[in-house]
């Protein structure tokens, strides 16, 4: 069941276009990644799916339902949340009052108390810091706070804009169980990483993006193939 | 002497109100509000105009009307400004704040309305021998149950969690669900309450109410919330307090020379700013820029 859908989708600030024509897919229970270089345009693409960067033309649709053009906070209602790129806690707020204004974006208002005692489990180190000012928080920690900030909201789609930045490897490992954990749950989880590895892997599809466009879809086995990556990634020579 | 301090407690706690009229929108959408003096002024009108009602009807009616006012501001002017830098916005504030001023003087004139509002408040009292103006302690009660009551709103209610975390990020709070225009709105509705509360102390103190009736609170509430810090409502409580209670003690202390109380006040100010540059209670140190 395809909850996201992206098409032919343009998008750009003031004068200046970033997206020529980018479409994705994500599934129910998929992990789609996104990889690319600097300044090839993830962040934007994530910007226009959400709301925060205007678009210029092509559509987004959630679970059937045509969002393109909405303001962020209606699309998060619709089930649709981002872990923005640099995970943008409030760090002068505690931990639990980043987590009360995740739950803005719900929709079914009875399920409060039951989504905070699920991101508590799998979180827990959320639990021992729950006064805590999330700004005293570790890196790693914060990145925790920003997904179960997300997650709260019960979003059949989770976009997450480099969820592995700043932290070490245990961490990172940890982190991205929990997002297989999340997508084997049912929800649909799209990654941009700059560290293509981390998400390829895993991935049922990672989208090569580059100056705008996508310039190639790679599967797990095509993952696993070192030349095929590096070929995509670079353009067509390989290097 | 005890009435001095009481004084300066009082004029402190209306300048606290009127400050943190100010640091809410401001907080919200980095909009200095100059035109906070005309919700302060049409408030004031209100009171004027309908003294022959019951007090409480007279002070819910300017509640009702600063609150209009307010929303009518933000929908008509600065909606369309969202995100503009803040030098366009004071600027449309200026714009707003002159125009609202002309339009005071076409319906009401440019000579002061004048009319005795809760008379019973303009007595004084003695407690141990000393007399106590009535209009002091009632003031300071009441800005003491407001700014409680606003300290309860901003820090124990999901509508002040959002009003801190838009300040703090707006983008990121609409990220989570955060509805921008209801937010906005209810930041602008508040400041108006507020505004007819320092309405309310103003009047009873000085009921000749012109259509620059508001400035002079609003000018120096500014200057309360550069000097309490302008990312913090706290902060601009409390620069709002330390204003108005020490333009009150120096108008004591200078007798006759408290024409100089304005020069002697920012000088003051000056010199807090000196020590700290983003107010007494910036949170972030100031970065070096030069
Ligand atoms: N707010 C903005 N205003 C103008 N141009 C922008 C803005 N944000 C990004 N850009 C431009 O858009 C292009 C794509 O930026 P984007 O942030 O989407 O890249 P990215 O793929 O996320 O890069 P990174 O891996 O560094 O995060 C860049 O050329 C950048 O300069
Ligand atoms: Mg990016």
């Amino acid at each position: 069941m395809t909850l996201l859908e992206v098409r032919d989708l343009r998008a750009g600030y003031g004068k200046v276009d970033v997206l020529f024509g980018v479409s994705l897919t994500a599934s129910k229970g998929e992990l789609i990644g996104i990889v690319g270089p600097n300044g090839a345009g993830k962040s934007t693409l994530f910007g226009a799916i959400v709301g925060t960067v205007g678009l210029r033309s092509g559509s987004v649709f959630l679970d059937g339902e045509d969002i393109s053009g909405k303001r962020p906070e209606d699309i998060v209602r619709r089930g649709l949340s981002l872990v923005p790129e640099g995970r943008q806690i409030f760090s002068g707020l505690s931990v639990i009052e980043n987590l009360t204004l995740g739950l803005t974006g719900r929709r079914d208002k009875h399920g409060e108390k039951g989504a905070l005692d699920r991101v508590h489990d799998l979180f827990p180190v959320l639990t021992t810091h729950r006064d805590h000012q999330a700004g005293m928080l570790s890196g790693g920690q914060q990145q925790q706070l920003a997904i179960a900030r997300a997650l709260v909201a019960d979003p059949r789609v989770l976009l997450l804009d480099e969820p592995s930045l700043g932290l070490s490897p245990t961490v990172v490992k940890d982190v991205f169980d929990r997002l297989i954990a999340i997508a084997q749950s049912g929800t649909a989880v799209v990654i941009v990483e700059q560290r293509a590895h981390l998400v390829t892997r895993l991935a049922e599809q990672t989208h090569v993006l580059r100056a705008g466009k996508v310039q190639a879809t790679l599967t797990k086995e095509d993952a696993a193939d070192e030349a095929k990556l590096t070929a995509a990634y670079f353009g067509n020579s390989g290097e | 002497m005890i009435q001095a301090i009481l004084d300066a407690v009082s004029l402190g706690g209306v300048y606290a109100l009127a400050a943190l009229g100010l640091g809410l929108v401001f907080g919200v959408m980095r909009l200095v509000n100059f035109a906070h003096a005309e919700l302060i002024t049409v408030a004031s009108y209100t009171l004027v105009m309908t003294h022959q009602f019951p007090l409480v009807v007279s002070m819910v009616l300017s509640v009702v009307v600063a609150s209009l006012m307010a929303l009518l501001m933000e929908l008509l002017a600065y909606r369309r400004l969202r995100g503009s830098n803040p030098a366009t916005m004071l600027i449309v504030s200026f714009g707003v704040s002159v125009l609202l001023q002309k339009i005071y003087e076409l319906v009401f004139g440019a000579l002061p309305r004048s009319a005795s509002v809760a008379t019973g408040l303009t007595g004084t009292f003695t407690v141990g021998g000393v007399s106590i103006t009535t209009a002091s302690v009632v003031t300071i009660v009441l800005a003491v149950v407001i700014l409680l009551a606003m300290g309860y709103l901003i820090e124990r209610t999901k509508l002040g969690l959002q009003l801190r975390a838009a300040a703090s990020d707006f983008q990121t709070a609409r990220l989570l669900g955060v509805r921008s225009n209801r937010l906005i709105a209810s930041a602008f509705v508040i400041s108006g309450a507020l505004a007819a509360v320092v309405a309310f102390v103003n009047v009873v103190g000085n009921p000749q109410v012109d259509p620059r009736f508001g400035l002079d609170i609003t000018i120096l509430a500014l200057v309360g919330i550069v000097v309490g810090g302008m990312n913090s409502l706290r902060g601009s409580a409390l620069g709002g307090f330390i204003v108005g209670a020490v333009l009150s003690l120096l108008n004591v202390i200078l007798g006759n020379g408290r024409v100089y109380a304005y020069s002697w006040m920012f000088v003051i100010v000056i010199v807090i700013l000196l020590v700290r540059p983003g107010g007494i209670l910036s949170k972030f140190a100031t970065k070096e820029r030069v």
